[in-house]
């Protein structure tokens, strides 16, 4: 029996995997070869998707991009004895590519049968959670505390001061919910995790759960991602039989219980009192702060809220102990984070690595560059809120301070490339555009500012009243920092901003 | 696209009364709606608010806010090209223009043949973009001539 | 006054033991913990510019305009949602803050109509003031960017438009909706720009709106306006005043402009209301100047003669000399009068004194007979006064509410607000109601227990509420030793301890579950504050009385009494029910419930009044009507009361008044009971009147004359006219001058005068020297009769039974739109909601008699019938079948048969046994007239069968002896006692205090002629009160 690897990720599907696993099947069978089919996630090296794998002797060869017209002339070749082809890439754990990195959350996506809890625990799953049974609620925030971990949807807060306020809150009811609202243009760490390694997902929520004395999670999770909801509900499924979700976790006698709810199309829901709100049921409009989530959260209850990578990174923290953790990263920006490589780049995919590689590192050796083969004009980084760099300012250590310095932010991670045929007022009218078709509506610099925003930006291109228009349009993006609830119209300020400093002459000014 | 169940009452509130214990149901209550239905029959708002005791105004205010959410039968097929930067970055642009021309139609609206484009941001699939989500299935790596032939092939489905 | 604007801090007032102290703007502030940056800065008197704040709704954090700076924090928080910590230092006004909340309002304004010269809310618009504080001075967005200048106008709604071009999204309106009336009948569709207020994308008059006016209030645009404003302009002064429809009393001022009013604003400071309004109040007021107000004075020789219009004097004349020669000719005692729980208080001392001290009798009477008198007997025997015991705001505190017999949504609203406002917050709520009311499940509020009790059966069901509480050792046993008599308790302790007392015997009679009824109980007494709220449906029965001493029994058992969130409290139907019995309206007391009897209080009031005043009780409004026919009462005042409508069988009513030689009516419109009358004085309108209404919770509230008399006189000058015409000098002033001579003879009101509540707003009585500022809560360290007093609350099933001709049980209430007979309300806008009495039907009883929902039905009774629509609804259990009483073309009291509360006589008109069968409208019985003829002719009594119509014969004139004997059976079935002697005693100390010497006489007399017999306890009563008399011995 020969165990095949063919991605059921998503984006391994969105070019042909499922056809090209089918080939594949009747082909081996064709052949007389017994083939055994596992759809794994994907290893994240995506310019090489559907990346086919095949286990020999222990060893994972891998194979693409494969089209389904390859898999005759692949399996005629012989790989599933590994052998050479023009798409063969050799032994997968010794590609350069995956070797540079450091796979902490996503040590298991693409390794693993992403529903099989043998699986899981082979690699190491639930060797967090059951360490953590053994601790009592404070040490395990504790550890996390100590381990450094912040969070990874954006604002990089740190995880366990979080923790902690919900701990103390005294309240009947508390909740964990999972930020798996993963909108930014650009991303797709969340997704991969949740179709890849789901139960890393769970088994974080389930620690985050009994730590800080909630019974109930959430996962919201976005509508545009049909195929996470169903491979996290079938792991919930399959855990809750399993007895590691439920009335009594792990032979504990404690309870969590994990649910997953859909998003219905709505950006600012990734904001996550706007989240709150979506989960209760209602408009996603955003909530003021004070009072935090941690103290009113969901149904106005003590609530953790974590992003998908903050809450998968978990389980590591509490198997390994805070000081494996923290050991990795650099400065305040501890462990190690998920980049992804996007947009017009010739090898876009995951990159995990420790805090601190350099923009340029990411872009141009990961990356190796644009897709289109011409050279790269901008790049931006941290989703649509996220500023515009120059191609000749991308020496830049990713860690949330140093961005922050050169007026960028990190982020979700997500890094996308364009060439130099981009357009950057196009650019930052579509960053106004999107603010205004995805603005909740309650604050009147969004709401209103974003539509104005579009039509100054509009009379800019065309000439008119140049100066006036860019004065105004500095006006409003201040107004829109300042002034907006939340980030949506906080952050839109960021790419036109930046798109109007670096590339004036897009503009119509000089450069 | 699966086929949906013709609007009635009587299964409408089968559906309702199935989500009325979950916590926060009006919207995942409306989502199993069009689930069913493929889309919110006005007449359901104010069996959702008599069942799940919120107001009728409430259940619209739910009901508009949400883009996934829709008030009249769903399409034949729908089209939904992501037209956020990734995607933007490798050319959705002409992508869009492509399905425009093929359907008559501009984005945000159904053609004559029940095909409805529409505009999506960001499906998660960045690296290999653009993508589109058609019928529920994702596509990358697009190409104008692509989505010409997505969109031939819907048709030929639905003739 | 010109016109009063009230201070807004923006965000709501925090309590908290801990003080905060920080820097504004260079002041110290000092404020509770958990208050925002903006109400710290109000408090300094710094505004900060805002639209989507204002101190009734809860920080919202929209609009951004409030944005501040503070020492050491990044960015420019909003002053709404950022709390205060002590050391802040605050920044309102600096140069990066001006050009923030320019930029804010050059957004709004570029999306918004350029009319503030024609806006209808020109000079009272927000927006329009913050472009100016702000110092807007171009919109350089210019104005052909995307807007909603073109979205159309709702104006469905009879009372305000919707302009949806103005609204700038703040969702003040929304919120109102929600978190001030708790409708949420508001939302704001769709998102980002495109998000617009809608009431749930239909109109907003086929929408869930209640039509309060929370929203109108709460806009800060002219985009919720009010038609009244549109079509007046702004007003230019105010008047504050008391509404004067139910009786939680709302303050609202009153804005004019010149002498026409504009509009009626919810006042914030009005204690009752605090800021709040429904739609009879904020809207219906224009029944005041509605065409058919009768303004002048009018006689006639006979009912059946056109009505003459003569001056005020010949009026007065015409009345007199008809009394005199009445009194001359039939003795003292033939007339009588009834005051009005709709006058004020000065209003209605006046009536009563010119009864005791003019007429020289006690035959005074209030329409509170009617609804609230069991709520005086009952808290009088338990508590030692005849009050509710808490103040609305009490109800923030409750955790379980016991709701009886009231449908507070429809009834009292404004109190229903609050009431909803805390069950969303987390109160439980038990409801005791034959009906599903609203309350039982509406919008974020549902019912923890609704008991669907059979009408006639809330003694039972209260029972087995406090038999589970004693039986399970769920008494507040500390309470009852420190505040209870013990040998009182120990008594009812094993009387509610009987077997007949449990759930599981009380089960079948209420047709309730006896697990509910015992988990119902459970909650209550497991609640930290438990309260009792109830209404006519606790009232208006055979065991009223007997229901009032039961809910104070099980709160006292539960010590639920004497403070904040507990208590027992009336819903009072109308706005001076309370005020009116406080007044001394009931025939056997005197201003302040004191007895006739009592000789120290009666010779005060005879020094004042300079009259010797009757020391026995006088007659009630059912013996008034009963002499009228047996020929001994000739002559009736009526103020303010229509008891040809709303008092029950109103086919005796009519043909006592019939009967009568002189009836005067004082009131706003010919109505009802004006048909029969021979003098009809005007009456003015509320805000026509200078004076005080007593609320609901004994809030003392002042009534300010908004316009000049319409008839050129008060309604006590009127009063005062006729007791000088009839020889009694009677003078006073102003109204003023009446109070002082309340206070002056009523110790719970001697700390009252116009002077104290024009300073200080209002006030809950007692207030006296003992309390200066009024009592809010009463029985707080003791009960007002010292110890509270248990008594013994036997089930006496009423008379009143279902049969095979009268299988259902027929109930009534109130709706929101309209008010009691509907004289105010069907004279306004109102009607556009709804404009018939309409027959709620279940199912199970419709489908056998083959009615359909919308049809014609006929409501028979064994004392009359009449037409209506059905609607088939399971609101109603099956066998219950209720209506309202608002139409006169309905006449639903025709239906209504006059068995009452054994201790009050209040009617019972909640059970009535009735049947239904279907009818065309053809049919329809106008006016509730029993002889209403259809298009060919036929009588509806034609259509029934002949024995209905001899048993209608048959109680239409049941015979005044049989049913004074009826009457003191129910007195001895209540009245149990530990001996013979004890029961024998109880009754004939009921009989001495209530009932006129006169009634006992000739029952004693029809005894002695054998027309009537006794059972023994009330033989031997009657005979101990007779002992002596002539009458007894022959």
């Amino acid at each position: 029996m020969i165990t095949v690897y063919v991605p059921g990720d998503s984006a391994a599907r969105s070019v042909g995997a499922d056809t090209v696993a089918a080939h594949l099947v009747a082909g081996a069978a064709a052949r007389g070869h017994d083939v055994r089919l596992v759809r794994n996630g994907s290893r994240g090296m995506l310019w090489l998707e559907p990346f086919v794998e095949v286990d020999v002797n222990g060893t994972r060869f891998g194979y693409g991009p494969v089209s389904s017209d390859d898999v005759d002339s692949l399996l005629d070749a012989g790989i599933l004895e590994g052998a050479h082809h023009p798409l063969a890439h050799g032994n997968v754990d010794q590609i350069e590519w995956l070797a540079r990195q450091q796979r902490v959350t996503f040590a298991r996506v693409g390794v693993i049968d992403p529903l099989s809890l043998a699986d899981y625990e082979a690699h190491g799953g639930l060797a967090g959670l059951r360490h953590a049974l053994t601790m009592a609620d404070d040490d395990v925030v504790a550890e996390v505390l100590a381990s450094g971990l912040r969070g990874r949807g954006g604002a990089g807060f740190p995880a366990g001061i979080k923790w902690r306020t919900v701990l103390e809150a005294q309240s009947d009811q508390k909740y964990v919910c999972c930020n798996a609202d993963e909108g930014d243009s650009g991303t797709f760490a969340d997704r991969m995790l949740m179709e890849g390694d789901p139960f890393t997902l769970l088994e974080g929520m389930t620690i985050a759960g009994l730590a800080v004395g909630a019974t109930q999670g959430y996962v919201y999770l976005r509508s545009e991602y049909p195929d996470a909801i169903t491979r996290l509900n079938e792991a919930i499924d399959i855990a809750r039989a399993n007895g590691w979700l439920g009335n009594d976790v792990l032979g504990s006698g404690r309870v969590f219980d994990i649910e997953v709810r859909e998003g219905a199309g709505s950006y600012v829901c990734g904001e996550e009192t706007a989240m709150l709100e979506s989960l209760e049921g209602r408009r996603g409009m955003v909530r003021p702060k004070p009072p935090v989530p941690a103290l009113q959260g969901l149904f106005g209850k003590p609530t953790v809220i974590n992003n998908v990578l903050t809450l998968a990174s978990v389980p590591m923290v509490l198997a390994d102990g805070a000081a494996a953790y923290q050991a990795l990263g650099t400065g305040r920006s501890r462990g190690t984070q998920v980049f992804q490589l996007a947009g017009n780049i010739a090898r876009g995919g995951i990159v995990e690595t420790a805090f601190g590689v350099s923009l340029s590192e990411l872009v141009n050796d990961f990356g190796a560059g644009t897709r289109s083969g011409r050279s790269v004009r901008a790049v931006q980084v941290g989703g649509p809120l996220g500023a515009y760099l120059r191609a000749d300012s991308l020496d830049v250590a990713m860690d949330y301070e140093a961005l922050a310095d050169v007026g960028a932010m990190l982020g979700h991670g997500g890094i996308v490339v364009f060439d130099d045929t981009v357009d950057m007022a196009q650019q930052a009218r579509f960053a106004m555009e999107f603010c205004a078709v995805e603005s909740c509506g309650k604050c009147t610099p969004c709401r209103i500012g974003s539509r104005r925003g579009v039509e100054v930006i509009d009379r800019v291109i065309a000439g008119v009243d140049r100066e006036a228009n860019l004065m105004l349009l500095d006006d409003l993006c201040t107004l829109m920092t300042d002034g907006s609830l939340c980030a949506m119209g906080g952050l839109t300020p960021l790419p036109v901003r930046s798109a109007l400093r670096q590339w004036p002459e897009d503009f119509g000014g000089n450069p | 696209m699966s086929a949906f169940a013709p609007w009635s009452i009587e299964q409408a509130e089968v559906v309702v009364n199935k989500c009325a214990s979950r916590t926060g149901p009006v919207l995942l209550t409306l989502q199993a709606l069009q689930c069913e239905f493929g889309y919110v029959h006005p007449d359901a708002v104010p069996l959702v608010a008599r069942t799940l005791n919120v107001s009728r105004a409430e259940v619209h205010g739910v009901l508009t806010y949400y883009h996934d959410l829709r008030t009249s039968p769903a399409p034949a097929h729908a089209v939904r090209i992501c037209v956020a930067e990734a995607c933007q970055s490798v050319g959705s642009g002409a992508v869009v223009q492509r399905a425009e021309g093929e359907l008559g139609v501009s984005m945000g609206e159904r053609s004559v043949d029940a095909i409805d484009l529409e505009s999506v941001y960001c499906l998660g699939d960045c690296a290999l973009g653009p993508a589109a989500l058609v019928d529920g299935q994702l596509l990358g790596r697009l190409s104008p001539p692509q989505i010409a032939a997505v969109i031939a092939s819907l048709r030929s489905e639905s003739a | 006054m010109t016109l009063l604007h009230e201070p807004d801090f923006g965000t709501p007032e925090r309590e908290s033991d801990v003080t905060v102290e920080l820097t504004v703007d260079g002041a110290a502030v000092s404020v509770p913990a958990g208050t925002s940056v903006m109400r710290a800065a109000a408090q300094a008197g710094l505004s900060v510019p805002r639209l989507c704040a204002t101190d009734s709704l809860d920080p919202f954090g929209s609009c951004r305009l409030c944005l501040v700076e503070i020492d050491g924090r990044k960015g420019t928080p909003a002053s709404c949602t950022t709390p205060v910590e002590t050391g802040m230092v605050v920044h309102t006004q600096t140069p990066r803050l001006a050009n923030l909340r320019r930029g804010v309002m050059e957004l709004y304004i570029s999306d918004h109509p350029l009319d503030c010269l024609t806006c209808p809310a020109n000079g009272d618009c927000e927006l329009q003031d913050m472009a100016g504080v702000v110092g807007l001075r171009e919109v350089r967005y210019g104005f052909d960017g995307e807007n909603h200048l073109d979205a159309p106008k709702d104006e469905t709604n009879p009372y305000f438009t919707f302009d949806e071009s103005k609204c700038i999204a703040c969702s003040r309106c929304v919120r109102a909706c929600e978190e001030v009336q708790g409708t949420f009948a508001l939302t704001i569709a769709g998102r980002g720009f495109d998000s617009k207020v809608s009431p749930g994308g239909t109109s907003f008059f086929d929408s869930e709106c209640v039509s309060c006016g929370a929203c109108v209030q709460a806009c800060p645009t002219a985009t919720l306006q009010e038609k009244s404003v549109i079509d007046l302009g702004m007003p230019t002064r105010t008047v504050l005043t008391t509404c004067a429809y139910c009786g939680v009393g709302c303050s609202f001022k009153a804005e004019l402009r010149g002498d026409e009013l504009v509009r009626m604003v919810p006042f914030k400071d009005g204690g009752a209301n605090e800021g709040h309004s429904c739609v009879k109040g904020r809207f219906a007021w224009g029944y005041a100047t509605h065409r058919d107000r009768v303004t002048e004075p009018m006689v006639r020789e006979s009912i059946h003669d056109e009505w003459r219009v003569v001056e005020w004097d010949e009026a007065f004349e015409f009345a007199a000399s008809r009394i005199k020669s009445i009194q001359a000719e039939y003795g003292t005692d033939a007339v009588g009068g009834i005051t009005s729980s709709r006058c004020t208080n000065e209003e209605v001392f006046v009536v009563q004194k010119l009864v005791r001290a003019a007429f020289g009798n006690n035959n005074v009477d209030t329409c509170a007979r009617v609804c609230h008198s069991p709520t005086g007997y009952g808290l009088k025997q338990t508590f030692g006064t005849s009050a509710g015991t808490q103040d609305f705001k009490s109800v923030e505190k409750t955790d379980v509410i016991l709701l009886i017999g009231a449908n507070p949504t429809d009834a009292h609203p404004v109190f229903a607000s609050r009431m909803k406002r805390r069950l969303r917050a987390g109160a439980q709520l038990i409801v005791l109601d034959p009906r599903r009311i609203d309350l039982v499940r509406s919008p974020h509020v549902e019912a923890a227990f609704h008991l669907p009790l059979q009408p006639g059966s809330n003694v039972a069901v209260v029972n087995a509420l406090a038999h589970t509480i004693v039986a399970e050792g769920l008494v507040d046993r500390e309470f009852v030793a420190q505040r209870c008599e013990p040998a009182a308790y120990a008594v009812w302790e094993k009387f509610i301890l009987r077997p007949e007392n449990s759930p599981e015997a009380v089960a079948s009679i209420a047709g309730v579950e006896a697990d509910d009824i015992r988990s119902a109980a459970r909650l209550f007494a497991a609640a930290g504050n438990g309260a009792i709220y109830y209404g006519l449906g606790v009232t208006e029965h055979s065991q009223g009385s007997t229901m009032v001493m039961g809910m104070a029994n099980l709160a006292m058992a539960t010590g639920n009494i004497g403070r904040d969130g507990v208590g027992v409290n009336p819903l009072r139907g109308q706005n001076n029910v309370q005020g009116s019995c406080d007044m001394g309206s009931f025939p056997h007391e005197l201003p302040g419930y004191r007895h006739v009897s009592d000789d120290v209080v009666r010779q005060q009031f005879e020094e004042v009044w300079g009259r010797t005043l009757q020391s026995e009780p006088g007659l009630r409004i059912p013996n008034m009507l009963e002499g009228a026919l047996s020929g001994q009462f000739r002559a009736l005042y009526v103020q303010g009361e229509d008891i040809a409508q709303s008092d029950p069988n109103t086919t005796h009513v009519k043909a006592a008044l019939s009967a009568m030689d002189l009836v005067i009516v004082q009131d706003l419109f010919l109505n009802e009971t004006s048909s029969f009358a021979h003098v009809f004085l005007p009456g003015t309108s509320f805000l026509e009147k200078a004076g005080t209404f007593t609320n609901a919770e004994r809030r003392i509230n002042r009534v300010r004359p908004v316009m000049s008399s319409r008839t050129g006189l008060s309604e006590w000058q009127v009063t005062a006219a006729l007791a000088n015409a009839l020889g009694y000098p009677m003078h006073y002033d102003s109204a003023s001058e009446i109070m002082d001579e309340i206070a002056g003879l009523t110790p719970t009101f001697a700390g009252v005068s116009f002077a104290k509540l024009d300073e200080v707003g209002s006030v809950q009585w007692p207030c006296n020297e003992g309390q200066p500022d009024g009592t809010p809560i009463m029985h707080v360290d003791q009960f007002v009769r010292g110890l509270g007093n248990f008594v013994e609350t036997p089930y006496v099933a009423t008379d009143e039974r279902t049969t095979r001709r009268y299988p259902l049980i027929l109930t009534t209430g109130r709706i929101l739109s309209q008010y009691n007979v509907g004289a105010q309300t069907r004279r306004t806008e109102n009607i556009r909601w709804v404009d018939e009495d309409v027959l709620e039907m279940h199912e199970a009883d419709a489908e056998p008699r083959g009615i359909a929902d919308g049809s014609w039905v006929f409501l028979t009774s064994r004392v009359g019938e009449t037409t209506l629509r059905c609607v088939i609804t399971d609101r109603v259990p099956p066998g219950v079948v209720y209506t309202t009483f608002h139409f006169p073309v309905t006449g639903a009291n025709v239906i209504t048969t006059e068995y009452s509360d054994w201790a009050t006589n209040c009617p019972e008109y909640k059970v009535t046994a009735v049947e239904i069968r279907t009818a065309s409208q053809n049919h329809v019985a106008r006016g509730g007239q029993l002889a209403a003829v259809d298009q060919d002719g036929v009588s509806i009594d034609d259509l029934l069968d002949g024995e209905t119509l001899a048993i209608k014969e048959e109680f239409a004139h049941e015979r005044a002896d049989v049913k004074l004997a009826r009457m003191l059976d129910q007195i001895v079935k209540n009245s149990v006692g530990l001996t013979p002697e004890d029961q024998v005693e109880r009754v004939a100390r009921h009989l001495r205090g209530f009932w006129t010497p006169a009634m006992v006489d000739e029952l004693a007399q029809a005894v002695s002629t054998g027309a009537v017999t006794l059972s023994p306890p009330a033989a031997a009563a009657v005979a101990e009160l007779t002992a002596g008399a002539p009458s007894a011995a022959s």
